[in-house]
């Protein structure tokens, strides 16, 4: 090594460290050595190391607080110590401690009543589902591991007794980290005693201080409090896989800007350190928007935070708030990267659908302002709301086939199978109610919210789980899949059928059962009529229709427990599971084929599938309460080459934004790269694509879901 | 009033400043041997055949009265010689395989289609282009869209190749924020044999419109063999320079993207041999400009 790195070689260093994790965990990760999920910057775990967590069941598994608590402290202090030695800061995570629990859910626990209608409709209903909400680091920083242990043990006192179980949990949890953070300090004191370059060493001795500093009392400078969020969110990551980042540039600032008065740091060590942050996990930051009384949050963080993702050029998550008073540099600075790197980062949350959305339900600008970006497609209250965001989810499809299936021999008509389309719809939207009321009222008996608890504000106090009444709010999150699909589907029999009278039902009856099997002329006869996003269409008509009559009824009633829910649009973990089950298709869809993505127009709905068409569609059919239905866009590298392209796509963005649009996640892809890539993914192992809320590396997901973006880059560009 | 385009591009982002919606005309009094919009020459509607995309439903065999479509040895062929143009087959193909090159519409269609992105437009400050084909052999058509758009409040351009009456820009000129006039050579010899025509009126036109008019952009298309040098690029520097209102030039690399185009309208393609400019020349032959 070299007698001093400098930090853009130190971030190089970074990434190749990241490169080489991933190549690993494509060798040894999974069945087939694909994960089509976020790269959350696990770290391939060194030989040797195993944990077996101890189980209060028959079937092997653990549940409930006392276990969870008593593994999971386990966990932590017996998980290896993993220092790298050019980052400023300790840390990584190696093992899933969710991994292990197989089923996922105690069989004590039955819910049997619901099962006939959950599969029928084949719905994703959320029971079993961890974290998808967001904590408040505010209050994690003001605190401190010390302080959170503190709060714990007043609380208890209190208690009374009442919710021993709880408390005794989370007291583990903090031991547990205490612990792993302790042998942090003691591994990189060892290390530097070593270590032979100047400046190694001495990064080496000043993580050792910050982390001893953190072990005793609240972090104080702006390099404890990076190292305190990345701890938290190894340990968040590390326990349920939780999203846990949110308004990052409004957390740091304060220890920012006091340092940066008093001359101690200066940008490039900012952008450094947070550069750091990023490679430990890729979680979701939000930069750029506003404080709750509408002041403009942006400030020199907001854009290191783009910087450092720049220059490390890994996958990261960031996403920048879209509003009337944002600065408008940031934007730029972030669209010119966005084309630059091709990294599909960051995305982009519209604050205005977003927020007057929110305020629909009956809240407040000021909380409504401050409901962050935190998750592939969802933004939370910090540390108030509990939301299950992402993980309930309806195909708009599979509700469809049963009402297809059922009228298709029964005197059918368009009117008819819409009608009983409702029908259906409003049953399974219940069944999903009832299946969250079970969830509240029986997760903390699975595996309770022993991280994300601690920086909640209600939890510690009431000695209550945030599944279980320690949220102040529970906004239950529910996501309508297929829309394109099912609007197409419609149009094409209202328009073949009935109004061009091409088809009779019974020809159509038979090519669906026969998979269009000899009949590729009927295929396109459907597949050829105007499809959703070409405007003024009959599937556009429908597809407002849907959006309509899905958030009318998710909004006019509660769940049977009195919890409201909030309908957005979104599917992409399911697009492809979705399809797999669901046979042919009126809009000449085959079987097994995957649904249409989110509020998305199907790949190839017009000829050339132009963005602001594209965007208008999306922007059409939003459900409007503060919940995202996400415009997912491919570009060309080449759109945004100079300053008049640059400025043409943050143009595009703002008035996207503007028109009520919730989120915008960009692909900037070349054809040619993506196909060969396709073809042998081993030819570009760094391509970085962004698959919808998250980025991967493309050579990591699966074959089909590469074939699902190539086929998006096909027919968008 | 009905005009005859082939296409509406929104989100266009090389005509003009900001996004903008392209309206393409059909028809032009230029054959640019390089033209990647060869469907865009002729005034009439053309059916164009993508062979590739045919599935072998014969149904374009079933709906042709002239039997222009027919089966040969499990070959399906068409025959332009016997065809009017009906397009009871394109309608019949669902694949795509037979498509027609051309469309009448109304001034009214074309201000609604500009409508659905006029948030986009207005608010990146673009607007709308028309281009071709050569719009101002449609100059009355023309004149009624950009009317329609100028109260809208739509920034407006034109896209012209110049070879037509100087009345013909007289229709349009107080409705039309920027002109974007197209110069291939000065050369008349070579300007013949490239476009069939002279370029006599063309450069008689854009001295006269410079008179005139305070905002016109020259494009220049960049055709290795045939301008691609130093000298071409001086000649038309030479000539434009008197004129004062021009206030962009902007050189536009030759590509190949429209050779299927020729097949499926059964023409010949000329250039079959020569490749794109490279970056290195183009950015020398644009710093003539400077
Ligand atoms: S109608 Fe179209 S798809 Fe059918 S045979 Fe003719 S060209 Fe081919
Ligand atoms: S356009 Fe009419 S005449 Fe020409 S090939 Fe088609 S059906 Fe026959």
């Amino acid at each position: 090594m070299k007698e001093s790195l400098s930090y853009e070689e130190r971030i190089s260093q970074l990434r190749l460290t990241k490169q080489q994790h991933t190549l690993e965990k494509q060798r040894i990760d999974g069945t087939d050595g694909y994960w089509d999920i976020d790269d959350k910057g696990i770290i391939p775990k060194p030989e040797g190391f195993s944990f077996i967590p101890e189980s209060n069941h028959e079937n092997g598994d653990f549940y409930g607080y006392e276990f969870s608590g008593k593994n999971y402290q386990r966990l932590l202090e017996t998980h290896p110590v993993y220092i790298n030695k050019v980052s400023a800061l300790a840390g990584g995570w190696m093992h899933q401690f969710m991994d292990v629990r197989i089923p996922k859910w105690n069989p004590d626990i039955s819910y049997e009543h619901l099962h006939e209608l959950q599969q029928k409709y084949d719905l994703i209903h959320g029971i079993g589902g961890a974290q998808h909400f967001n904590v408040d680091f505010e209050l994690g920083l003001n605190l401190g591991f010390q302080g959170i242990l503190k709060k714990i043990l007043i609380y208890e006192k209190k208690d009374n007794g009442q919710h021993t179980d709880f408390y005794t949990a989370e007291k583990n949890v903090v031991m547990g980290m205490l612990n792993m953070i302790t042998r942090h300090v003691n591994q990189a004191r060892v290390m530097a005693k070593e270590e032979q370059d100047l400046v190694i060493k001495q990064n080496l001795i000043k993580m050792a201080e910050v982390n001893e500093a953190l072990v005793n009392r609240p972090p104080k400078s702006f390099h404890e409090a990076v190292q305190f969020i990345a701890w938290y969110v190894i340990f968040a990551t590390m326990y349920n896989n939780s999203g846990a980042g949110g308004a990052i540039d409004g957390y740091l600032y304060p220890y920012y800007e006091k340092e940066k008065k008093k001359g101690t740091i200066d940008d490039e060590r900012a952008i450094f350190l947070l550069a750091c942050l990023l490679m430990k996990d890729n979680q979701y930051y939000e930069i750029g928007g506003t404080y709750a009384d509408g002041t403009n949050r942006c400030n020199d963080l907001s854009f290191f935070m783009v910087e450092a993702a720049h220059r490390l050029k890994i996958p990261t998550s960031i996403c920048v708030r879209v509003h009337k008073n944002m600065n408008r540099d940031l934007l730029t600075l972030s669209v010119k990267y966005l084309f630059e790197d091709k990294l599909g980062t960051p995305s982009f949350v519209g604050h205005k659908g977003m927020t007057e959305g929110f305020m629909k339900n009956g809240y407040s600008v000021e909380l409504a302002r401050v409901r962050a970006k935190t998750g592939c497609h969802w933004c939370s209250l910090p540390g108030l709301e509990y939301t299950l965001n992402d993980i309930v989810k309806i195909n708009f499809l599979a509700i469809f086939d049963v009402v297809y299936k059922e009228i298709i021999n029964n005197n059918p008509s368009v009117e008819k199978i819409w009608e009983s389309f409702e029908k259906h719809l409003k049953i399974a939207i219940e069944t999903i109610a009832k299946g969250m009321d079970f969830q509240l009222d029986n997760m903390y008996k699975v595996l309770p919210e022993l991280v994300l608890n601690l920086l909640c504000h209600g939890p510690i106090k009431s000695g209550l789980d945030m599944s279980n009444g320690g949220a102040r709010y529970y906004n239950l999150c529910i996501d309508g899949a297929a829309l394109a699909t099912v609007a197409d589907s419609f149009s094409a029999m209202k328009q073949r059928i009935e109004i061009d009278n091409k088809l009779t039902w019974g020809e159509l009856d038979k090519v669906i059962s026969n998979n269009f099997e000899n009949n590729e002329v009927t295929r396109l006869l459907l597949k050829s009529v105007p499809k959703y996003g070409s405007g003024n269409s009959i599937a556009d008509e429908y597809a407002n229709k849907i959006t309509k009559m899905f958030t009318k009824l998710v909004k006019e009633k509660n769940t049977p427990a009195g919890h409201p829910m909030i309908p957005g649009l979104f599917s992409w973990a399911n697009t492809i599971g979705f399809g797999k089950t669901i046979g042919a298709t009126p809009n000449g869809r085959k079987a097994k084929e995957p649904i249409s993505h989110g509020a998305n127009p199907a790949a190839g709905f017009i000829k050339d599938g132009t963005p602001t068409a594209i965007a208008n569609a999306v922007a059409n059919n939003q459900c409007g309460y503060g919940n995202a239905s996400p415009l997912q866009l491919e570009f060309d590298p080449r759109m945004a080459a100079d300053e008049k392209g640059i400025e043409l796509v943050s143009s595009f963005i703002e008035t996207f934004c503007d028109m009520g649009g919730t989120l915008l996640n960009i692909n900037i892809l070349n054809k040619e790269q993506i196909l060969e890539a396709h073809n042998d993914p081993s030819k570009h192992p760094n391509l970085i694509v962004r698959v919808t809320g998250f980025s991967a590396y493309f050579a990591s997901l699966s074959k089909e879901f590469r074939q699902l973006v190539v086929d998006r880059i096909v027919e968008g560009l | 009033m009905i005009g005859t385009i082939f296409d509406i591009q929104k989100f266009s982002t090389h005509d003009g400043p900001g996004i903008r919606t392209t309206i393409f005309f059909k028809g032009c009094s230029l054959e640019c041997q390089w033209c990647h919009n060869p469907e865009s020459i002729s005034k009439k509607h053309e059916i164009q055949i993508f062979p590739h995309k045919c599935i072998g439903c014969m149904n374009c065999i079933k709906v042709c009265d002239q039997l222009a479509h027919t089966l040969l040895n499990n070959e399906k062929l068409y025959n332009r010689n016997l065809c009017i143009t009906c397009e009871k087959c394109a309608k019949n193909c669902y694949a795509d395989a037979i498509v027609v090159a051309g469309s009448d519409i109304t001034v009214k269609e074309i201000m609604d289609k500009i409508k659905e992105d006029e948030s986009y437009i207005k608010n990146s400050k673009g607007g709308i282009t028309l281009s071709g084909g050569e719009p101002l052999l449609q100059s009355k058509f023309a004149k009624e869209i950009l009317v329609q758009c100028k109260e809208g409040g739509f920034h407006t351009a034109i896209d012209t190749a110049g070879n037509i009456p100087f009345n013909n820009f007289l229709d349009v000129i107080e409705h039309t924020d920027l002109f974007l006039y197209d110069i291939k050579m000065i050369d008349d010899i070579l300007h013949k044999k490239h476009t069939g025509v002279s370029n006599k009126l063309i450069l008689e036109n854009l001295v006269k419109l410079n008179k005139i008019h305070k905002n016109i952009y020259i494009r220049i298309p960049v055709i290795p063999t045939i301008n691609a040098d130093e000298q071409s690029m001086y000649d038309i520097a030479q000539f434009i320079k008197p004129l004062k209102n021009i206030k962009k030039i902007e050189l536009l690399p030759y590509h190949h993207l429209g050779i299927s185009k020729y097949e499926s309208l059964s023409i010949e393609y000329l250039l079959s041999n020569i490749s794109s400019p490279s970056d290195e020349l183009m950015s020398i032959l644009r710093k003539i400009f400077n």
